[in-house]
């Protein structure tokens, strides 16, 4: 029976797998794929040849604005060198860079741990989230800057306040973000489990929580860019150490090579962080955004 | 053929659904009393808002009925059963699942006492019968909206339902494979014995497939009325049932009622 209607279907077999077609490696192809890299590597190269050539010929002050070629030789250097075991008050780039991303790191992760868990509770249950959700948004809509000198009177020029001051940026991006994923989960998708058979728990666990995941992370890689403007005024406004404390020694001490030289890092750890998150989400959850022409 | 108790039972049935801004309620269906025998393909046709959707929603158990009563084999419906499998009007495919998982699904859900071979069999099967091998590692995304509807026809099929609730199936379906999927449906029914509660907007689908058409009316949604289509089975690939003229006139006639009713449609908005 199946195979007379395979019969009235051979005349046009639009589903044959066989119509997949290999692109292979031809120079348009290539072209196509690596356009934007050449794009964006041009275009920055110019740019950094340019300001070289403004800072020379613009009779521009070094002290506000370095060569170009400055700013890159104090990278190399502070990102080549470590400081003597036992220095307090210098350290190198690379010192301060592992202190404040291994900082960020490690306020990220807590921030997960709480926000994660605690945005799928208030999105799984209407009295958690009757409770929690006021607070949430008070918190959330405080411009965290304001906390700082609480957050410095309570616990010191510390690495714990530091950290502090990452988590409380970080953790409601996280926490609202995967709040919104359960949320919003397509009613059509739990109708069809429930229709199928699922219960409560097989309901979260088949068809919230693979939905809620790319909420999650780009919970998370907002997370991380609300993190990093936390650890830089963290360090801003207390602290021996850390690229933000290093932007403002450098600043007051004249360095303003290395200054430039930390607030480019500091670019590169944001765009860096941010495009794996984007990767990420690509990855987990190719179902989302995909155009079709 | 004795006459056994109906399966499905529909009594002084009717829907609202809450319009939260306004605080008012939307009647969608009011007043239907149904019953549906074991066996019996019954097929619903009306405008588009006039409460199909919800109607197959209260024998799924998907929706709370405002009054009146479903029962299914007696016992009244509260929510989804394994007795009761449903295609979605809108797919409702998990997007991050393959074709082969989705179809999978039911069995994740369900404890029928399979191995995982025969459950593997029967995911084969399945999407052989929708014509979709070779696409059992595509996801939904990647697949055309006639794919899709197929794939949710395979889930559904997948448990061997006594109830199969069936919301549009064909609608996105290109002429031909329709044609066949028809006949495809039609063989499963004859089978199996399952029972169908079909959903189209297609005359025809609906003069071939059921052995009851029910006509139902706009807002609030009644049952306009009930034709009942005697032609023997299979019609899918009989030619004279399609030329004959009594379903000439079936068709004039269900066509006119759903004519009456598509108009007021146009004058209710
Ligand atoms: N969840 C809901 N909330 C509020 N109103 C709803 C809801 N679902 C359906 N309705 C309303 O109930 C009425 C019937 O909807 P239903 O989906 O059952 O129609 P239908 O006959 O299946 O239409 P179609 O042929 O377009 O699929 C419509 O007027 C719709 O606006
Ligand atoms: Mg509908």
């Amino acid at each position: 029976m199946a195979a007379t209607k395979n019969k009235s279907l051979q005349q046009f077999d639009t589903d044959d797998p066989n119509r997949i077609q290999d692109i292979g490696w031809t120079f348009k192809e290539v072209w196509r794929r690596t356009r934007g890299t050449v794009v964006v590597s041009i275009n920055l190269i110019t740019f950094f040849i340019l300001w070289e050539l403004i800072v020379i010929y613009g009779d521009i002050n070094p002290l506000f604005l370095p060569k170009a070629s400055d700013m890159f030789a104090e990278l190399w250097v502070g990102l080549t060198t470590r400081a003597p075991e036992g220095a307090v008050f210098s350290g190198s780039i690379l010192d301060h860079f592992l202190h404040s991303f291994n900082n960020l790191m490690f306020g990220l992760a807590i921030a997960c741990l709480i926000g994660i868990p605690g945005g799928l509770l208030m999105g799984g249950n209407k009295y958690i989230e009757s409770i929690l959700s006021p607070y949430v948004w008070a918190l959330a809509s405080l411009p965290r800057i304001a906390l700082v000198p609480l957050f410095i009177l309570f616990l010191g020029f510390t690495t714990k306040m530091q950290v502090t001051i990452i988590v409380i940026s970080a953790v409601f991006p996280i926490m609202i973000n995967s709040w919104a994923g359960v949320k919003t989960t397509e009613k059509s998708l739990l109708a069809a489990a429930r229709v199928f058979g699922a219960n409560r728990v097989q309901l979260y666990v088949k068809v919230v929580l693979p939905y809620t995941l790319p909420f999650i992370i780009s919970g998370i890689q907002q997370g991380i860019g609300r993190g990093l403007i936390g650890v830089v005024i963290a360090e801003l406004f207390g602290g021996s150490n850390g690229l933000g404390y290093l932007i403002q020694r450098s600043a007051d001490t004249f360095n303003t090579a290395m200054t430039f030289a930390v607030l480019l890092l500091l670019i590169v750890m944001s765009l860096s962080l941010i495009n794996f998150t984007r990767w990420l989400e690509a990855y987990v959850a190719p179902w989302r955004n995909v155009n079709h022409i | 053929m004795t006459k056994s108790d109906p399966i499905i039972v529909a009594n002084d049935l009717t829907i609202a659904y809450e319009l939260h801004r306004e605080r008012k309620k939307l009647v969608a269906l009011q007043n239907i009393t149904l019953e549906v025998d074991p066996g019996e393909f019954v097929v619903l046709v009306g405008p588009s808002g006039c409460g199909k959707t919800s109607f197959i929603n209260a024998i799924s158990g998907l929706v709370p009925k405002a009054s009146g009563s479903v029962t299914v084999r007696g016992s009244e419906v509260t929510g989804p059963g394994p007795d009761r499998a449903m295609v979605f009007q809108d797919y409702a495919l998990l997007p991050w699942r393959t074709v082969e998982s989705n179809v999978r699904m039911p069995f994740e859900f369900q404890n029928l006492g399979l191995s995982e071979a025969e459950k593997n069999k029967r995911v084969k099967e399945c999407l052989e019968l929708v014509d979709l091998t070779g696409f059992e590692k595509s996801y939904p995304y990647e697949l055309s909206g006639g794919m899709k509807q197929r794939v949710g026809i395979a889930r559904a099929l997948i448990t061997s339902p006594d109830i199969l609730l069936a919301d549009e199936p064909f609608a996105a379906i290109d002429a031909m494979t329709r044609e066949a999927m028809q006949a495809e449906m039609e063989r499963i029914v004859m089978e199996t014995g399952q029972t169908c509660v079909f959903i189209t907007h297609s005359i025809d689908e609906a003069i071939l497939l059921g052995d009851r058409v029910i006509v139902i009316s706009y807002r609030p949604g009644k049952i306009k009325e009930i034709v009942h289509v005697n032609f023997p089975r299979p019609r899918m690939n009989n030619s004279d049932v399609k030329t004959s003229k009594e379903y000439a006139e079936l068709r004039d006639h269900i066509w006119n009622l759903v004519k009456d009713e598509a108009s007021q449609t146009n004058r209710g908005e």
